[in-house]
């Protein structure tokens, strides 16, 4: 029941963040040169034909207007329609909300996976040979821009092994999977590289804390010690990296999205800006600021589950 | 030792399961559908609301016109129109439609030419002043319709070849509404099944096509892979049939795969320096001059274009009525320096450039244009400026030089005359602001010229006043490569940048 209550609390504090994006969002792109009918007539266009359009696309109205009409629209539950794609931006937008989560979705599955037992070893058997190569393997990953580590796995696993697709998202469940497969281990990797080194050091510290001690003292096995007590306690600060992480991959699939050809919001953002297409745009921002918001308050959610001292109000 | 082979031979195991799993999953999209890679998605089937290039060649493969350009790009072929009459004035135009049927089987008539028309030149059409010149419709029949205009309006014929004026089913979008375009009947070669946005169209063949045994494909998918490499790779992979946009650099090594070809498209778009003649010293004729003795094209096109290109003499591509008499800008140092001189900035000049962010050609070919403009003292600053802004940038005057270019919709030069030459019409002459009052005269004239040599005598001499004022450094007509696979023939991408795809077999 809490945690309905804090979830709903959560989000209604969200209504003033999201005021000041939409602001801040609706005056960058006016500040921005270029308009839309300039760029959509081009070569073809008169000055009249231009200030026609722009009279149609009803961008001669002042400012503060066609932000009441923006903000209009989001209480009608909807963000208007597209400049561009002379349609409404919902669907348009929820189309392509899919495989952008899927794609941020299964790499936080794959970081997570790979993080867990690596940090755990690493911790215990620091200064080890596996330590060190960890630590290597991963700040070189790390190290890479993701595009350029693209292509290179391209090569190798779609061209010379040609065991995944080049790039594109596919039809089915098992299609999209496999398509996504590449690009989501990257970005895992760049997510691995910090969620091991924190979760990492995290345990070290645990290790050396007296309940640790007791618990060895009162004689339960290693596992139970280091799985039970240890993990448990070391997993705080490293909610928080993954949780910080993730929002910032959201924003910025758009590399990856690009080199793989998949059809996500990374994508959408990047041309409707090329587009002027204001209203798209103004819906993107608000759609990943309110996806960040809902990544940390499954964070927050992940703190009470894990240490009980936390509590949701 | 028996540890490591058997991890060993697990590793192999998984490998090569995952090579079946793939290998099936590849098979299952492939059913004898042609796959096209483009770079980007279309935004709009609408014909009288698109003016981006992926949104206009679906609709060049979905609706038909009343004419369409050969393939060659070089005159007007019947298309829906059976046949067409023009009267000796020039202000009236008569068409006979042929026996065609859209793809929900609807004749195409008389009566939907005229509502598609009359569409196109609505209040609601980006497109109305190419078609507001024809100011009455007669539907005489079904299979016949005259066009009137008050005055001549000689490119007009070609204006009804391009997609905004593409021939809709009059009662199903008027029944329907914008939500026509959601599934758009049309009645050429193809229809457009399904759309992912970002993601690809899928079209399937239109039975009742007019073109008998045309097209000889099924289906083929429009698949959007934005990035270059991606592009390539995927088309060596044979995760696509043709690809369009091949980079330069790499439309080379291409051409060493066995299973590729590499051809290229000679596109209606050329290449220039624009220069704002507002501004000191380019206001000066000798200067402008000056700087189109001063640049090594031919150098250019062989470093950077890899031979893809031939020098421009003027603003206009190679197409109909070209001056062929007019040579290019040689390369001649002595000159431009002498030139310089005249222009009262003998020991040259700092000025600036704006180039195209993201556009890597763009990028190479300013740097040659900085080091050959230092040869004669103009030193040249680079300021890169986003894609978009720059068109805004320039015409907003606020610009001293700008790499760009221009390309033409149709195979008539009239439109990249008036956009890069006529001052004001369009775009004051591509925003260079050089004005002839010369040119502008024979631009009007040229309007109400019947097509024939003395139209083509008006243009050459347009060219060649262009030539002459040199309000742009002009650089060079490129070609495009684009590559499919062996097993591809008959795809083929047309000197208006749209390709065709009703020839197409795939072996």
């Amino acid at each position: 029941m809490s945690i309905v209550f804090f979830c709903i609390s959560r989000l209604l504090q969200l209504v003033p963040v999201l005021l000041g994006i939409t602001v801040v969002a609706f005056l960058l792109l006016r500040v921005m040169p270029g308009d839309p009918a300039t760029l959509m007539l081009g070569s073809r266009g008169t000055p009249e034909d231009i200030a026609a359009l722009t009279t149609q696309l009803g961008l001669d109205r002042p400012l503060w207007v066609q932000y009441l009409f923006f903000l209009g629209d989001i209480a009608r539950g909807s963000f208007g329609r597209s400049i561009a794609y002379k349609a409404e931006i919902g669907p348009l937008l929820v189309a392509r909300l899919w495989p952008t989560l899927a794609l941020v979705g299964l790499s936080t599955v794959i970081a997570v996976i790979v993080t867990v037992p690596l940090a755990m070893y690493t911790a215990v058997r620091r200064g080890s040979l596996v330590d060190h190569a960890v630590k290597f393997f991963f700040v070189a990953a790390m190290s890479m821009p993701a595009f350029w580590l693209g292509v290179l796995l391209v090569l190798l696993l779609a061209i010379v092994f040609p065991i995944f697709p080049v790039s594109g998202y596919g039809d089915t469940l098992p299609a999209h999977l496999h398509h996504l497969a590449l690009p989501a281990f990257i970005i895992a990797l760049g997510t691995c590289a910090l969620t091991i080194r924190s979760l990492r050091s995290a345990i070290i510290a645990v290790l050396g804390a007296d309940y640790v001690d007791t618990a060895r003292a009162k004689g339960l096995p290693e596992r139970a010690v280091l799985w039970r007590h240890v993990f448990r306690n070391s997993l705080m600060s490293t909610i928080s990296v993954l949780a910080v992480h993730t929002s910032w991959v959201i924003g910025g699939t758009v590399v990856i999205e690009t080199v793989f050809g998949i059809p996500g919001l990374g994508s959408l953002l990047v041309a409707s800006i090329s587009a002027r297409d204001y209203p798209m745009v103004q819906g993107l921002t608000v759609t990943f600021a309110v996806l960040v918001v809902i990544i940390n308050l499954l964070a927050d959610i992940g703190y009470a589950l894990v240490d009980p001292r936390v509590s949701l109000s | 030792m028996s540890k490591s082979f058997r991890t060993g031979s697990a590793v192999k195991t998984g490998f090569i399961g995952a090579l079946l799993l793939s290998s099936a999953l590849v098979a299952q999209a492939h059913a004898a559908t042609f796959r096209l890679g483009v770079a980007s998605d279309a935004l709009t089937v609408d014909p009288i609301a698109s003016s981006d290039n992926p949104s206009i060649w679906t609709e060049l493969l979905i609706y038909d016109q009343l004419v369409r350009p050969s393939k060659d790009g070089t005159k007007l072929e019947p298309g829906i129109a059976e046949s067409w009459t023009v009267s000796p004035d020039g202000k009236e135009f008569r068409f006979k439609l042929r026996d065609a049927k859209f793809s929900d089987g609807a004749p195409v008539t008389a009566a939907d030419v005229a509502f598609s028309l009359k569409r196109a030149a609505g209040d609601k059409s980006e497109w109305g002043r190419f078609f507001r010149p024809i100011t009455s419709y007669e539907v005489v029949d079904d299979h016949n319709i005259v066009m009137k205009l008050d005055k001549p309006f000689t490119p007009i014929l070609n204006n009804l070849a391009m997609f905004s004026a593409s021939i809709l089913p009059q009662k199903l979008v008027e029944a329907q509404g914008a939500a026509f375009f959601e599934h758009p009947v049309g009645s050429g070669p193809f229809v457009l099944k399904s759309w992912s946005r970002g993601q690809k169209q899928e079209l399937v063949k239109n039975p009742n096509y007019w073109e008998k045994g045309k097209p000889s494909l099924d289906a083929a998918s429009i698949e959007v892979v934005p990035e270059d490499n991606s592009r390539v790779l995927k088309l060596k992979a044979g995760e696509l049939d043709a690809i369009i946009g091949v980079p330069f650099n790499q439309a080379e090594s291409l051409k060493s795969d066995p299973n590729v070809q590499v051809s290229v498209a000679p596109v209606f778009r050329i290449d220039l320096v624009q220069l704002n003649t507002t501004k000191a010293p380019f206001d000066n004729l000798a200067v402008r001059q000056a700087l189109n003795y001063a640049l090594d094209k031919d150098a250019i096109i062989k470093g950077i274009l890899r031979g893809n290109a031939k020098p421009a003499t003027s603003s206009i591509p190679v197409m109909a009525y070209h001056n062929t008499e007019l040579k290019p800008y040689p390369l001649d140092l002595a000159k431009a320096k002498e030139l310089l001189k005249q222009g009262g900035v003998p020991n040259g000049f700092k000025t600036s450039m704006l180039v195209s962010a993201g556009d890597v050609t763009a990028r190479q070919v300013a740097s040659a244009i900085q080091a050959s403009l230092k040869k004669i003292g103009v030193e040249v600053e680079l300021q890169t400026i986003e894609g978009s802004s720059q068109f805004s940038t320039t015409k907003s005057g606020n610009f001293q030089m700008s790499l760009s270019y221009a390309t033409s919709d149709t195979i008539d030069p009239d439109q990249l005359v008036g956009f890069t030459a006529v001052n004001p019409e369009r775009a004051n002459a591509f925003h260079t602001q050089w004005k002839s009052e010369k040119l502008n005269e024979l631009y009007a004239q040229e309007r109400t010229t019947l097509d024939g040599p003395e139209r083509g005598k008006q243009f050459k001499e347009i060219e060649a006043l262009t030539h002459e004022g040199a309000p742009f450094i002009f650089l060079y007509a490129p070609s495009q490569p684009y590559a499919s696979r062996k097993t591809v023939s008959g795809f083929e991408v047309l000197p208006t940048s749209n390709y065709s795809l009703k020839d197409v077999v795939l072996k």
